[in-house]
């Protein structure tokens, strides 16, 4: 009984994705059939042909993977660096600086949006994939795992290179990164994650259809006059597929969380 | 023995963050302050006009109607989030193969991009050519057109809201339901309680945290929302649907009226902090209290 409850939400839960994919299958002819088939009655890969021939998806694709990837690797290295300082220095008004981290937990692109855009203008970077990249790499979220990982690594291993004379570079590199694995690529799959779906940013920052993001350019063909649905809906499943692959390969990552209590050097 | 001194500086690894923290979070709100006292288009000079942004604010009635119907847009999202995540929570809080591969279902739309999932719905709810009128005039009904009448427009995104978030909350109640101590159910049972007695007095109460969790979370996500509507309805039909951050969006980057957005902007930002001040503020409340 309580499987046939939850087999039952979960189809409902499904069906928009269920009708994107049927949809996406059909000719331009089947689509805007009334009434509508709940099937397509013959499979059609016009849809997808035509979305990798005719508009630049590859070129989306190769941009929002240069950002996406380009922004982690810069994510990961300042977010550790930042937990490990946070967490191990004893600098004056350390409490301040980690109640700055804290406040920005609360403030969303989507509320500063119009300053932030003149500031990307200021610095030169609009209508550039640099726009897209530098403006996100500190979030709040990575900084804040990174800091609850850093306060559980065991001085030990810190006190006992100190006394074989090692520096603070030598520690960070060769103790401090090593011990830090687990939450490298655990922030690494969110970042990547956050930035292959972003919108408002690059809805923000970009104007020419050649440095379009994934996400963008699925915005900007519904704006489009006649370009049919069969081709909006293909577009939509490969959009949602990289982030999708990756959810598959870490859901417990995802389901618990990003936070420190999951992860273990 | 001396004791090796690990007391260490350790300041300039902190630096690169704050770097970018100082220009893409603090340096925005100055501006946004700035800003909100000139009048610009993005082209001329910026010219100082006092308090005028505010005062035209105060008079904007479509402002205001964005203030109404972000709150109306979250405060229709979270009782359906609430209920919704709760009981997949209690459906799905075993640790068993079956609820492993189910929950997967429930927490990917909140991994959906929201451009990608708001298409999705776009074409499930259209008039002619979606699955819901297909099933609604197969039941003898008439179709309904979802996104071009104020009402279930709204309604639309708010169902495409609480389809992203339920599954994401779920978690928090799974987690929540886990940590639960089996000591109450054991003596209720004893005492001859129904399930019913059993989940509304003592799992119900004991699930305050998660609660507060789910609410806050909700709330914030709600508030800050603005994809959703963009691709569904750009805040249409009329501004049946534009929340405040799209009001802001359109009057920026449409209008031109940077000094006049980023006055509208404070007011969001103020209202936000408002919101996480007062959950702030329940949450100590039960600190003391003892309750968490």
């Amino acid at each position: 009984m309580r499987k046939v409850i939850v087999i039952i939400l979960a189809i409902l839960f499904m069906i928009p994705v269920f009708w994107t994919v049927s949809s996406s299958l059909k000719s331009m002819n089947e689509i805007y059939r009334y009434p509508p088939t709940i099937f397509p009655q013959e499979i059609s890969l016009e849809g997808y042909k035509n979305v990798i021939n005719e508009s630049q998806f590859p070129r989306y694709v190769a941009n929002t993977l240069f950002v996406a990837i380009v922004s982690t690797v810069i994510t990961v290295f300042i977010s550790v660096s930042l937990g490990y300082g946070l967490a191990k220095g004893t600098f004056k008004y350390k409490n301040f600086f980690l109640e700055m981290v804290t406040i920005t937990l609360f403030i969303t692109a989507q509320v500063i949006m119009v300053p932030l855009f003149v500031v990307i203008q200021r610095l030169g970077l609009i209508d550039s994939l640099w726009g897209l990249i530098i403006p996100a790499v500190f979030t709040p979220t990575a900084s804040f795992t990174a800091y609850q990982y850093m306060k559980d690594l065991p001085n030990e291993f810190l006190e006992s290179a100190q006394v074989d004379g090692a520096n603070e570079w030598q520690i960070f590199l060769k103790i401090v990164l090593p011990m830090s694995r687990p939450l490298m690529a655990a922030i690494s799959i969110f970042s990547f994650t956050w930035r292959w779906n972003d919108f408002v940013l690059p809805l923000i920052v970009i104007n020419s259809g050649d440095k379009f993001t994934v996400q963008l350019a699925l915005s900007a063909l519904q704006g489009q006059y006649g370009i049919p649905w069969n081709e909006i809906l293909a577009f939509s499943v490969l959009a949602i597929i990289p982030t999708l692959i990756i959810f598959l390969l870490f859901q417990n990552l995802f389901m618990k969380g990003l936070s420190a209590g999951g992860l273990k050097y | 023995m001396k004791k090796i001194d690990i007391v260490k500086n350790r300041f300039v690894f902190i630096v690169p963050s704050f770097v970018f923290h100082f220009l893409f979070y603090l340096l925005p709100i100055i501006l946004m302050i700035i800003l909100a006292f000139f009048s610009w288009d993005l082209l001329n000079t910026p010219s100082f006009v006092g308090l005028e942004n505010f005062k035209d604010l105060i008079h904007d009635k479509w402002f205001w109607n964005s203030i109404v119907v972000t709150l109306e847009y979250t405060f229709l999202t979270l009782p359906i989030v609430f209920v919704t995540s709760l009981i997949l929570g209690l459906l799905l809080q075993e640790e068993n193969r079956f609820s492993k591969v189910m929950r997967v279902f429930f927490y990917w739309p909140y991994m959906i991009p929201m451009v990608a999932g708001g298409t999705m719905w776009k074409w499930l709810l259209s008039r002619d050519f979606g699955l819901i009128n297909h099933i609604l005039v197969q039941l003898g009904f008439n179709p309904v057109s979802w996104l071009e009448n104020p009402t279930s427009a709204l309604f639309s995104v708010v169902i495409v809201q609480a389809w992203i978030l339920s599954g994401f909350m779920m978690m928090l109640y799974i987690v929540g339901l886990q940590a639960l101590p089996q000591e109450f159910y054991e003596a209720a049972s004893i005492d001859g309680a129904s399930n019913f007695q059993k989940f509304w007095f003592i799992t119900m109460p004991l699930l305050r945290n998660t609660h507060i969790s789910v609410i806050t979370l909700t709330i914030a996500n709600c508030f800050k929302n603005f994809t959703v509507v963009y691709i569904m309805t750009t805040g249409g039909p009329g501004y049946a649907t534009t929340v405040a951050p799209l009001y802001i969006y359109q009057k920026a980057f449409t209008d031109f009226r940077i000094g006049y957005a980023s006055a509208g902007s404070i007011v969001i930002l103020l209202i936000s902090v408002v919101i996480a001040y007062v959950v702030r503020k329940v949450q100590e409340r039960d600190l003391e209290e003892g309750k968490i």
